[in-house]
C-alpha cells in the first residue's frame, strides 16, 4: 500500500502525517486525529455528515483522499465553539429545537457555517438549498431552516440583544 | 389546570450543546486498544443448501486474527419467534443471509478475507411474493411451517356477519403497502469485550439495553449478571434498535471471545439499508359495513405481511395492526385476520408505529372512499364514528382519556377544510385522517409487565443524577424527564444530570419502546422524584424544628430552597439539607428509586381482546395537495398535524417530533420504497437512490397540541413518537383524489401511479 507524507492544519493546528494514499480525509479527522465530531453516515458523499470546512469550503471529507488536503486549513466542528461560548450558529441550533438524536447536526451546522461566511444574508431558499447535501431523518428541516436564518440575522448585527 | 415551573415550558433539549459542539460520543464513536474489525460474509443467492465452507485462504492471510462459521455459533435467537441463527450451516434464506465473519486488524483485510472464503451452494427453488408463498407446492423457507405462514393473529369481537347484514352498504377495498427503511443516521454497530473473569461487556447502539441483555445472556446460557450492556447516545433509533437481533451482534461477541480482544462491527450504508430491517410490507383487504348517512357498523381487515426470511418483529407488526385497528371508532363488531408469511427475502422488523401506520393507512383511506361513495363530509364521518374518553372500544381499550374530536377539528381550522370544501380549486385537493396508538404497550417480550424504573441521587451541591431505564434515542426523553424532576423538587432543570443506557447501573426497564418513554419512564421519575423530596422535607423539618406530621403543609421547594411557607426567609438549600443529613451521626443519603408497571393488561388468548396499553395516543392529519394532471406529479402545498399527547411536557420537543415525524411520513406517502431485484437484492441501497425528502422539498407544517389530561401518565402525559407518524399517507392518498378523482391505494403515490389512474379514467370516459 503507497503511503505519503502531508501536512494539514487542523483547527488552528498543523498536523504531519504519512497516510496511505486511499485513505480519506474523514478517515484521517477521525481514526488519526481521534476528532470524532465529524461523523460518518454514507461514506460515498450522499449524506453531509462529514461535513469539515476545507480552506473555508464545505466539502464532505468522505470523499475527499487525504492526500488531497495537503497543505490545506480545516475545520472541524470541534473548533467552532470556544469553551463556555458556542458559536451563534450552534447557540440558535440549540435554542430552536434544530437538534434531536444529532448524528447529523455537526455537519449541518458546518454547512451553515460555510453559507453564511459567504452569504450572510441568505433567503430561506438559499439556506434550504446549501443544506440539501445534508441528511437529517429526524427533524423535517423545519427547525434546523429557522435556527439558520435566525443565526444569520445575529451575526449580522441585527435583532441581536445578546451581542 | 395547574401552573408549573417546567412542566409545559419549552425547554431546550439537554443534551443540545453536546451535540451542538461535537462533543456527544455515540457508539460508533468508540474504539479501543488493541481492538479487531470484524466483517460478515453475506449470502449471493436467496434460497440454497450450504454444501461446504472453506475458510483456510482466508485464514492465513496476514492481520486476519480469527475466522468463524455456523459451527462457531451454535445459538437460537429472535424476537417473536425464535427462528434464527447468527451464521448459517445447512442452508440460506435471503440474499444477505449471513454464512461466516472475520476478524483482522483492520476493515480492509477483513473485507479481504472474506473474498477468500469458499461457499458451494446448491441453489434452492426460491419464493419472493407472500401471496404466492401461501399456495401449495411453494418452497418450504423453515421446515414445519405450512404455506410458509409463520404466525396467524386474529380478533373476532361482536358479530361481523349480522353487522354486514344490517349495513345499508358494504364495501370492500383492497389496499397495500411497501417496504420502507428507518435510515438510522448511525449505522448499526457494536463492540465486545470479553474480561478474564468470563464477563461480556458490549457496547451496543440499543432502544432498550435491558432486553438485549436479557436476549444475550438466553442466547449464549449464561448468567445475567454476566453481561453488561452500555449504550451512548443513539444516532436514530425508530424501532431498528428495539432488540439484539442481529448476525452481527453474535459474530462480535464469538470473534471477541476467540481471539481475547475487543471487535468491533460496524455496518457499511448499504448493509445498514438491506440487514438492518425496515418495515413490512403489507397487503390488506377492508370489508366495512356502513348506514346511508355513514355510521360504521362492522369492519372485517385481512393482511397479509411478508415477514421476509425471518420474523423479527413481523408477527408484532401485525398483531398490532389489528388491536389498533379496533380502537379509534365506535363500532363494536370487528373481526381481524392477519397473516405473517416467510419468503426468501430480508427480513422487516419494528419500525415506529410497528404495524399500526400500515393498517391505519388501509382503513383511513377506505374512510375517505367511503364518504365519498356515500356523499358525505369526510371529516363528518370521522367526528360521527369517533371514538371518546370514557369508551371501550371493539379492542378491549379503555379509553381513559381521548382527544380525537378536537385532534380533528384543529386540522379542519388550520387547512381551512369547510371553505376549501366549499370552493374547491382545479387540480387541487384536501385529505384529512386521524390516528390512534398506544403509550407503552403490554404486547413484548410475552411477559406480562410493561415497566421503567428511575434512580434517583441527591448530590452534597444540591444537583441530581437520575439514571433512568429509558435510552435517550434523539426524541428528547431526557429532558421531559430533567423537567419532571425539576418540578417535582423545586430545582432547575440543569441542576438535572440524566443518566441511561448501562444495565449495570441503570435500573432495569424495557427501554425507549412503543411510544414510552414520556409516561411510562416519566412516570418512575415522577415518583422517584416525589420520594426524594419528601427525604428533604423531612430532613430540612427536622433541621428547622417543624414537627415531622406538619411537613406538607409548612414547608416547600423553589429554586433549590427549602423554605416555610409564609416565611420565605426562613429557608436551607437543597444542598445544606443533604449535607446536614448525610455528615452526622446514624446520617443518610438521599436517594430514592422505583419501579413504575403501567397499568394494562395481556389481551385475552382467544379473542385478542384487551386492554393493552395505559393510555392510548390520537391524532390527525390534514393535507393540501396540487396535482400536475400531465405528470402525475403530486405537489405538498401545506400539512397540519395535530395530536392529544394528554398533556405537554416540553411543547418545543412535541413540535419536533411532530415535524420529523410529517417528514418521514410524506416519504413514506411520496417517495419512499425499498426496491428489490428478482433475486430478493436491495436495488437502492444508497441514500441517493432512496428517495427522502430534501429540505427542499418539504411543505410547511402546522401542528396543534391537544391536551385531554391522561388520569394514569405524569402530569396527564401520553405518548407522541410513534402516533406522530401515522395519518399523512392516508391524507395525501385522500388529497390526490380530492384533486384529480382518482384513488391511488398502494403506497407510496408516485407520479407514475397517478398518472396511470388518470389515463385509466379518461379511457374510461
Amino acid at each position: 500500500m503507497k503511503k505519503s507524507q502531508i501536512k494539514i492544519k487542523v483547527n488552528g493546528e498543523w498536523h504531519e502525517l504519512t497516510v496511505p494514499n486511499k485513505k480519506t480525509l474523514l478517515e484521517v479527522i477521525r481514526e488519526d486525529l481521534n476528532l470524532t465530531g465529524t461523523k460518518k453516515l454514507c461514506n460515498t458523499g450522499e449524506c453531509g455528515s462529514c461535513t469539515v470546512l476545507m480552506d473555508g469550503m464545505a466539502v464532505n471529507s468522505c470523499i475527499v483522499l487525504a492526500v488531497d488536503a495537503n497543505g490545506k486549513e480545516i475545520t472541524t466542528i470541534e473548533s467552532l465553539s470556544q469553551i463556555g461560548k458556542l458559536h451563534p450558529i450552534q447557540e440558535e441550533f440549540v435554542a430552536r429545537g434544530a437538534i434531536q438524536c444529532g448524528f447529523c447536526t455537526p455537519g449541518m451546522i458546518l454547512s451553515a457555517k460555510a453559507l453564511l461566511d459567504q452569504n450572510p444574508n441568505p433567503t430561506e431558499l438559499e439556506v434550504k438549498k446549501a443544506i440539501s447535501g445534508n441528511f437529517c431523518r429526524c427533524t423535517g428541516y423545519v427547525r434546523i431552516v429557522n435556527a439558520i436564518l435566525s443565526a444569520a440575522e445575529r451575526l449580522r448585527g441585527e435583532n441581536d440583544e445578546r451581542i | 389546570m395547574k401552573e408549573f415551573d417546567f412542566v409545559g415550558k419549552d425547554i431546550p433539549r439537554v443534551d443540545a450543546i453536546d451535540k451542538a459542539t461535537g462533543n456527544a460520543k455515540f457508539t460508533v464513536d468508540l474504539s479501543f486498544p488493541n481492538m479487531l474489525h470484524a466483517k460478515l460474509l453475506r449470502s449471493p443467492l436467496p434460497h440454497a443448501k450450504i454444501l461446504n465452507i472453506d475458510t483456510r485462504r482466508a485464514e492465513k492471510l496476514a492481520g486476519v486474527k480469527a475466522v468463524i462459521t455456523g459451527k462457531d455459533t451454535p445459538y437460537v435467537f429472535g424476537v417473536s419467534h425464535f427462528d434464527q441463527t447468527p451464521l448459517q450451516t445447512e442452508k440460506v434464506r435471503h440474499v444477505g443471509d449471513a454464512v461466516a465473519a472475520v476478524a483482522a486488524i483492520d476493515v480492509d483485510i477483513a473485507e479481504e478475507a472474506l473474498r477468500l472464503i469458499r461457499v458451494d451452494y446448491e441453489p434452492l427453488p426460491a419464493v419472493f411474493d407472500a401471496v404466492e408463498a401461501m399456495k401449495p407446492g411453494a418452497p418450504i423457507i423453515h421446515e414445519g411451517k405450512e404455506r410458509n405462514i409463520a404466525a396467524h393473529a386474529s380478533y373476532d369481537l361482536g358479530d361481523v356477519e349480522e353487522a354486514f347484514k344490517k349495513s345499508d352498504h358494504v364495501f370492500e377495498d383492497h389496499f397495500e403497502t411497501q417496504r420502507v427503511a428507518h435510515v438510522c443516521p448511525e449505522p448499526h454497530n457494536c463492540i465486545a469485550v470479553w474480561d478474564s473473569s468470563g464477563k461480556l461487556t458490549f457496547y451496543y447502539c440499543s432502544q432498550a439495553p435491558d432486553l438485549t441483555r436479557l436476549q444475550l445472556a438466553k442466547a449464549f446460557g449464561i448468567p445475567e449478571s454476566k453481561v453488561r450492556v452500555f449504550t451512548h447516545n443513539v444516532g436514530g433509533g425508530f424501532g431498528s434498535r428495539a432488540t439484539s437481533k442481529f448476525s452481527m451482534d453474535f459474530a462480535a461477541i464469538v470473534l471477541a471471545k476467540k481471539t481475547g480482544r475487543p471487535v468491533k462491527i460496524e455496518y457499511t450504508r448499504d448493509e445498514e439499508f438491506a440487514y438492518s430491517t425496515f418495515r413490512n410490507k403489507f397487503i390488506m383487504d377492508v370489508k366495512t359495513g356502513v348506514t346511508k348517512d355513514g355510521m360504521i357498523l362492522g369492519r372485517q381487515v385481512t393482511t397479509i405481511s411478508d415477514t421476509g426470511a425471518y420474523c423479527d418483529y413481523g408477527p408484532v407488526n401485525v398483531n398490532v395492526g389489528g388491536a389498533m385497528a379496533g380502537t379509534l371508532y365506535r363500532f363494536m363488531n370487528y373481526k381481524f385476520d392477519g397473516y405473517s408469511v416467510y419468503t426468501n427475502l430480508p427480513y422487516g422488523g419494528a419500525m415506529r408505529g410497528l404495524g399500526n401506520p400500515n393498517v391505519h393507512y388501509a382503513m383511513e383511506t377506505q374512510i375517505s372512499m367511503i364518504a365519498d361513495r356515500l356523499g358525505i363530509d369526510p371529516l363528518d364521518m370521522r367526528l360521527k364514528n369517533a371514538v371518546h374518553t370514557g369508551d371501550e372500544t371493539a379492542s378491549g381499550a379503555i379509553l381513559k382519556s381521548c382527544g380525537l374530536t378536537e385532534c380533528l377539528e384543529a386540522v379542519a381550522e388550520k387547512i381551512g377544510w369547510r371553505e376549501k370544501r366549499a370552493n374547491p380549486k382545479p387540480n387541487r385537493g384536501i385529505g384529512i385522517a386521524c390516528g390512534v396508538h398506544f403509550t407503552g404497550v403490554r404486547l413484548s417480550p410475552g411477559i406480562d409487565a410493561d415497566f421503567a424504573g428511575a434512580n434517583l441521587i441527591v448530590n452534597d451541591d444540591g444537583s441530581i443524577n437520575l439514571a433512568t431505564s429509558c435510552t435517550e434515542i434523539g426524541s428528547g426523553s431526557n429532558t421531559v424527564y430533567a423537567q419532571m424532576a425539576a418540578e417535582v423538587l423545586g430545582i432547575e432543570p440543569n441542576k438535572i444530570n440524566v443518566v441511561f443506557g448501562d444495565t449495570e447501573n441503570c435500573p432495569m426497564g424495557w427501554g425507549s419502546r412503543a411510544s414510552r418513554n414520556t409516561a411510562v419512564g416519566g412516570m418512575a421519575v415522577k415518583l422517584a422524584a416525589e420520594d426524594a423530596r419528601k427525604q428533604i422535607l423531612n430532613a430540612a423539618a427536622e433541621k428547622m424544628g417543624i414537627p415531622p406530621d406538619n411537613v406538607d403543609m409548612e414547608l416547600d421547594i423553589k429554586k433549590g430552597m427549602v423554605y416555610a411557607k409564609g416565611t420565605p426567609s426562613r429557608g436551607m438549600t437543597i444542598a445544606d439539607v443533604v449535607k446536614f443529613n448525610r455528615y452526622r451521626k446514624d446520617g443518610q443519603a438521599i436517594m430514592a428509586k422505583a419501579h413504575w408497571d403501567a397499568p394494562s393488561e395481556l389481551a385475552d388468548k382467544v379473542t385478542g381482546r384487551g386492554n393493552f396499553s395505559s393510555a392510548f395516543s390520537f391524532g390527525a392529519k390534514a393535507i393540501e395537495v396540487e396535482v400536475d394532471p400531465g405528470t402525475g406529479k403530486v405537489n405538498v402545498l401545506k400539512v397540519a398535524a395535530s395530536q392529544d399527547v394528554g398533556a405537554a411536557i416540553n411543547p418545543l420537543g412535541i413540535n419536533c417530533q411532530i415535524e420529523g415525524a410529517v417528514h418521514m411520513g410524506l416519504g413514506y406517502a411520496l417517495t419512499e420504497e425499498l426496491v428489490l431485484d428478482q433475486k430478493g437484492k436491495v436495488v437502492n441501497d444508497h441514500l441517493i437512490d432512496y428517495k427522502i425528502l430534501t429540505p427542499l422539498d418539504m411543505p410547511p407544517i402546522e401542528s396543534v397540541i391537544v391536551e385531554s389530561n391522561d388520569p394514569i401518565g405524569p402530569f396527564g402525559a401520553k405518548g407522541v413518537g410513534e402516533m406522530a407518524t401515522i395519518g399523512t399517507p392516508e391524507a395525501i392518498s385522500a388529497a390526490v383524489h380530492d384533486a384529480v378523482g382518482v384513488w391511488v391505494t398502494d403506497l407510496p403515490v408516485t407520479s407514475e401511479k397517478v398518472w396511470m389512474a388518470l389515463k385509466k379514467k379518461t379511457e374510461r370516459g
